[in-house]
């Protein structure tokens, strides 16, 4: 896989897993709140459907990325990543951890000093 | 490479850790989509949210099935032993210390090998060594 694939997984991966983040923050934290004092199903209707579709889209994606960086499939990092996105903050806390254990090193790895000069 | 006969590769699929595996994949498919039909019959009842999730758990339940296949083609592509990866697969550590660099690195290089990405990383690598010598004579 060529290094602009990876930073592109990589990057595919970081803007949901912030999306993906969010959503869920918004549902769980004013959504939910509403829906069990104020009594009103809306939000919830509507900011659940959303991240559902969401994490089913990141889901895809954080997989795609954790091949592009080499962890093992049945690792408890992958499957930690593939968590994240359903528990509130998690996503946040392990998209630093990802990109300092295993993405860094990956693209550290993927672009030797030799290629780097040419990308740009 | 002794001169012993090597085990058949696929024989890390029926030792404890993956049989474990595989009967939580079964429970777990069975479990997503039965929380899907529960959905259903919900969303039957009126629950409109319950539509989305209705078509959400099997989708789940896809990626989970695509994802256990995964697991056993990457532990079968795994140029290292299988028993040792076996380990590695429910109780490794993540952490540097089990992916130092120079490891990583010649995983990759067997894997590119293996998986045939060799063609491809020669012709990237030709890619770059032509704009290299462009710029230089440029």
């Amino acid at each position: 896989m060529s290094p602009q694939l990876v930073r592109l997984a990589v990057r595919a991966y970081r803007t949901m897993a912030y999306v993906t983040g969010t959503m869920l923050c918004i549902l769980v934290f004013i959504c939910i709140p509403l829906q069990v004092w104020a009594h009103n199903d809306v939000p919830v209707d509507i900011v659940g459907t959303l991240h559902g579709i969401l994490y089913i889209i990141y889901i895809v994606i954080a997989f795609a990325m954790t091949r592009a960086v080499r962890m093992k499939v049945a690792s408890p990092g992958t499957i930690i990543v593939l968590a994240a996105g359903t528990i509130p903050v998690l996503t946040f806390v392990v998209e630093r951890w990802v990109s300092r254990t295993y993405i860094a090193p990956a693209l550290a790895g993927a672009a030797p000093s030799e290629q780097q000069p040419v990308l740009r | 490479m002794s001169s012993a006969k090597p085990r058949p590769r696929w024989l890390f699929l029926i030792t404890p850790r993956w049989l474990a595996w595989h009967a939580f994949a079964v429970f777990a498919a069975w479990g997503m989509l039965w929380l899907g039909d529960w959905q259903f019959h919900r969303a039957e009842g009126g629950n409109a949210l319950s539509w989305a999730y209705t078509f959400e758990w099997p989708i789940f339940t896809i990626f989970g099935v695509v994802f256990w296949a995964k697991t056993i083609i990457d532990e079968y592509r795994s140029p290292r032993g299988a028993v040792t990866s076996a380990a590695g697969a429910v109780a490794g550590s993540p952490g540097p210390a089990g992916d130092s660099l120079p490891g990583r690195a010649h995983t990759a290089v067997a894997e590119d090998e293996q998986a045939g990405e060799d063609p491809e990383l020669a012709a990237y690598n030709a890619y770059l060594a032509r704009l290299n010598s462009r710029t230089a004579a440029g």
